[in-house]
């Protein structure tokens, strides 16, 4: 019996939603941004991958020189990894334009990350990418309170609510089922946008369909969903606040522009008034005070230099005066580092009380994207420069003709051999695993949750007292 | 007639609840997009001070001629509190050299520590009054003829002898009744915000701008109004009027400008940056040849002992305690080598311009699809006014090239790198031979420098090659002896800041247009839609 009237109430929802002019609104917007992003994405990826496999080149091309010319040289030098462009980014691109896109090292130090806007035009305002995310960010959640906030002030206004509710229909059927056919309908929307783009996406050639990609589709319809049933809730919540759907209308939309427009946008805000670091003016004044005590300390000498001869006593010096100072400026900007690091992080958490806030947090940490990629090179690269030294040093020990000091910017004082690059190791970026993922992704999917259960519960307590006449 | 119906619309709007909650709306975002403004506003002047100062201290701290840069450091548009545009995209300074032409302000963007919050957008003045004043305009238009329709209102008007453009017009002034004060409140507030935050100074030129954003303000809201009013005048029930003009709202205002900018980077690709680069690289490694090339024949100098040397990129170099005919040849050296150097400047240039100019036709190319949009516009519009759009990053920089002609000209007219105050503040009379400044140095015990190069070749220690010279004092040889160049009549760099109407020269004059015609032809449209309406 119960199972039955969910079924009619269900039903009849969702019809009320199919036939809807803003579901077929909707449906137009969705689709039409999302093939609109699908149909250009192509252009984009070709010209990235060929912005990247230029700079790759050149980053192949110096390394084979230098160590054309020894194998010192192509020890100390500064080099650039580069961020390989995603092939998923046509479901979220995760900002990563305006992210820092490249770490620094060489085999003697991870140095810091290029932090110029090299990727993104200056002169163009930023703005969002025509991603899923971002169309399921903007218009999922706006749907969804869309679909939901006249639910009950609306039937009220119409008198059909009193109608219904004078047959033996349980008033959390009836909130259930307004509530589980909205998100249905909006999930369903987002789900056919998605499958409309892949397939102009496979169609065009722009992206393959492999399992990856259809998980990855799969945990963006999933996310979706879990955007959809927390603004639905919110959109009832409304409903039932108010006695008119005018004026559930007008809080709904603030609803919205506080949690999609407002907490969004104030992350840098709240990043510098919260969570404040020291200036980068004031880090380097410490590290030319390491520098200029180092030096002090030195003996006299340090600094003389022939590079015709290797084993000049003050060689020996001088790399260790340098490796010194290294080690303190690692020190002191590696600390910088994690203080950038953890402003980041606190402001996500804080701006995560905004449910599409938390959506775009989760979608990047679904495929695998964005600052949580980043950290992963940043850490596994630190690995790989330990690997770098100390295929360096055992190279440098067979060398009879090296005095074995080793300086971490000059190649005067270890091994001169040339070394062809396919021996050189090479650091290899470890894609995000699909647990690794879903570990990222799930604190923000809790938080949505978190926030439907407590908006439905909410909405709930309140439309048990309410005056359906 | 028109009065009449105004004010019975005022009357009506004035008591909605929508009237209350878009107050309130405005009172709480204004103030905070303001502030937000005011504290980004404060960081950067705060950036420019310890920048300028830095400058400052770079300029005054040199000795030799070569090492004469101008350093610009610019201050923040006081007016970019209100809207950023992307002047906070780029950094806040440019150094003049002599070898490259200005491409892009360097230094901190936004006087951003942290790189990574690059990733974290930020709304303003601008984009609050965009989404909000829009909203408002639809909430208050949407059901204007639906309403009065579906409450049998509007039959009983029309069976008065009303005409109908009347009654349109009446409308209209009265939602605009309504939003005026609220469109007036949001500007005195965000002024009243900036008037007591103290150590924000406007110019009368900046309220003026200001004043000018209001009116455009209101031309913005003048055009979503009649947006509403059209769509309600298609519409046979308020509940469609409703849902269409929200979709409108969000296509418009959140989703148009970001496809206009999608798709210019998708289909107007801009040049990349490490191409660029590689490209300089190359010309620098060319111009290293020619420099190399052209000094072959110099004379070679007595003795190639610098006694203090510092030499940097662009053909800085100063030097102490050379013998004459070393000077002589860095003398000589630099007057060949500078002039290549800045040849090469222009060489360099075209690339560099076909660079700016890609990113430049990007941008432009998005602003022009973005005015489908009216919130594109308005936006456009106001970035022009608030002096921080692509126009003003542009303006400045031509400007600064320019100054840096004028900076090699000045350099130029003095012919300064073919003399010694180039490489050296010592005075060509004190410049001595090398015997003179061996047996100087070592304290008599070397007349000549074949003498010591006779005793330094059997010393084994290298060491002791040197202390041995370090037992008498050479004047002149260390840069503490020397004062500062002062260089007075240096050209110095003026800001140019366009006033009230200038800064809506070019684009911006345009979009203004476009706005009053979008207005016009939109009226019209609604006047049509009106007058085949179906009143019953």
């Amino acid at each position: 019996m119960r199972a039955a009237m969910w079924k009619v109430i269900g039903k009849r929802e969702i019809l009320h939603n199919l036939y809807s002019l803003r579901f077929l609104l909707s449906l137009v917007l969705v689709i039409g941004v999302m093939a609109a992003g699908s149909l250009s994405y192509g252009r984009r990826q070709a010209a990235a991958m060929a912005n990247y496999g230029e700079a790759r080149a050149l980053s192949i091309k110096t390394m084979q020189e230098d160590g054309q010319v020894n194998v010192s040289r192509l020890a100390v030098r500064r080099r650039a990894f580069d961020l390989r462009p995603r092939d998923n980014a046509f479901i979220d691109d995760a900002k990563e334009k305006y992210l820092p896109n490249a770490v620094i090292f060489s085999a003697w130090n991870v140095f810091g990350v290029r932090s110029t806007n090299e990727s993104a035009n200056p002169l163009l305002a930023k703005y969002d990418e025509l991603t899923w995310a971002f169309v399921a960010a903007l218009l999922v959640s706006f749907v969804a309170l869309l679909f939901t906030f006249d639910a009950i002030s609306g039937e009220k206004e119409t008198k059909t609510l009193a109608l219904e509710l004078a047959n033996p229909v349980p008033r959390s059927a009836l909130l259930g089922g307004k509530f589980v056919s909205a998100v249905a309908s909006v999930t369903a929307i987002a789900a056919v946008g998605a499958l409309v783009s892949l397939l102009i996406l496979i169609a065009t050639g722009a992206a393959g369909m492999s399992a990856r990609t259809a998980l990855e589709t799969l945990a963006f319809v999933g996310a979706a969903a879990l955007l959809a049933a927390v603004m639905a809730a919110f959109g009832l919540l409304c409903s039932v606040l108010a006695r008119s759907s005018n004026v559930s209308l007008l809080l709904a939309l603030c609803v919205w522009l506080l949690f999609a427009v407002v907490i969004p946008n104030s992350s840098g805000f709240i990043a510098k008034t919260a969570f404040p670091i020291e200036k980068a003016e004031a880090v380097q004044k410490r590290v030319d005070k390491a520098f200029d005590d180092l030096n002090k300390a030195a003996p006299p000498g340090s600094w003389m230099s022939q590079s015709n001869n290797p084993f000049l006593p003050q060689h020996e010096l001088r790399a260790n005066l340098l490796k010194k100072r290294m080690a303190a400026e690692k020190a002191i900007r590696d600390d910088y580092y994690r203080t950038m690091f953890r402003q980041f992080e606190r402001t996500r958490s804080l701006t995560a009380i905004s449910p599409a806030a938390s959506f775009g947090y989760a979608a990047e940490a679904l495929v695998g994207g964005g600052y949580a990629r980043f950290r992963k090179v940043w850490d596994d690269i630190r690995i790989y420069q330990g690997q770098l030294s100390q295929w360096f040093v055992a190279l440098d020990a067979k060398d009879p003709k090296s005095p074995h000091w080793y300086n971490p910017n000059e190649d005067i004082s270890t091994t001169r051999t040339k070394v062809s690059f396919d021996i050189v190791p090479q650091f290899a970026e470890r894609p995000m695993s699909a647990g690794e993922r879903g570990r990222a992704a799930l604190p923000y999917a809790a938080v949505i949750a978190i926030m439907a259960c407590f908006a439905y519960g909410a909405a709930y307590a309140r439309f048990i007292k309410y005056d359906v006449r | 007639m028109l009065f009449h119906i105004a004010r019975k619309e005022f009357h009506n709007n004035l008591l909605s609840a929508r009237f209350l909650i878009g107050f309130l709306l405005c009172l709480v975002l204004i103030p905070f997009s303001v502030l937000i403004g005011i504290g980004d506003y404060r960081d950067q002047a705060g950036q420019y001070k310890i920048d300028r100062d830095a400058a400052e201290k770079t300029m005054k701290d040199i000795r030799t001629w070569s090492y004469l840069r101008p350093i610009l450091v610019f201050p923040p548009e006081p007016l970019g509190i209100f809207g950023k545009g992307v002047a906070g995209q780029v950094g806040n300074q440019v150094e003049i050299l002599l070898g490259e032409k200005p491409l892009l302000p360097e230094g901190k963007a936004a006087a951003r520590d942290n790189p990574f919050l690059g990733s974290f957008f930020s709304v303003d003045f601008v984009d609050i009054a965009a989404i909000v004043l829009s909203l408002l305009a639809l909430l208050f238009s949407y059901d204007a003829l639906t309403r009065e329709k579906e409450d049998g209102t509007l039959r009983q008007q029309m069976a008065n002898p009303l005409p109908r453009s009347t009654l349109l017009a009446g409308k209209l002034f009265g939602i605009l009744m309504t939003l005026l004060p609220v469109l007036v409140f949001c500007f005195l507030l965000g002024g009243l915000i900036v008037l007591f935050s103290g150590d924000i100074s406007f110019s009368a030129h900046d309220w003026g701008r200001l004043a000018l954003l209001g009116t455009v303000s209101l031309a913005y809201l003048v055009v979503f109004v009649l947006v509403g009013m059209f769509v309600s005048a298609r519409s046979r029930s308020s509940v469609s009027s409703l849902v269409l003009c929200l979709f409108l709202w969000v296509f418009l205002v959140f989703l148009a400008p970001n496809m206009a900018s999608y798709a210019a980077e998708s289909f107007v690709p801009a040049k990349s940056r490490d191409n660029l680069s590689g490209v300089i690289k190359d010309m620098d490694k060319g111009l290293r040849e020619r420099q190399e090339a052209a000094t072959k024949g110099l004379p070679k100098p007595d003795w190639p002992m610098n006694w203090w040397m510092s030499g940097e990129d662009d053909g800085r170099e100063e030097s102490y305690g050379c013998t004459a005919s070393f000077f002589e040849n860095k003398r000589l050296k630099a007057s060949i080598e500078v002039p290549l150097l800045i040849d090469n400047a222009d060489r360099k240039w075209p690339s560099q311009e076909a660079y700016l100019e890609s990113l430049s036709r990007q941008a432009r190319a998005a602003e022009r699809l973005a005015m489908v949009s009216p919130a594109g516009i308005f936006r456009a519009v106001a970035g022009a006014l608030c002096g921080t759009d692509r126009g003003a990053i542009e303006r400045r920089l031509d400007d600064v090239r320019r100054y840096r002609e004028t900076f090699v000209s000045y350099l130029r007219g003095k012919e300064i790198w073919s003399k010694y105050e180039w490489i050296t503040p010592a005075s060509p009379a004190k410049m001595v031979t090398a015997d003179v400044m061996i047996e100087k140095l070592s304290g008599g015990r070397f007349k000549t420098l074949a003498d010591y190069d006779k005793w330094a070749e059997k010393q084994s220690d290298v060491r002791s090659r040197w202390t041995v010279l370090q037992v008498g004092k050479l004047e002149g040889s260390s840069p503490d002896e020397f004062p500062n160049l002062v260089a007075n009549d240096m050209p110095r760099y003026v800001e140019k800041r366009a006033g009230v109407a200038g800064s809506l020269e070019g684009g911006a004059a345009v979009s203004l247009g476009m706005i009053a015609i979008e207005c016009l032809f939109l009226f019209a449209l609604a006047y049509v839609a009106f007058i085949r309406y179906d009143v019953r």
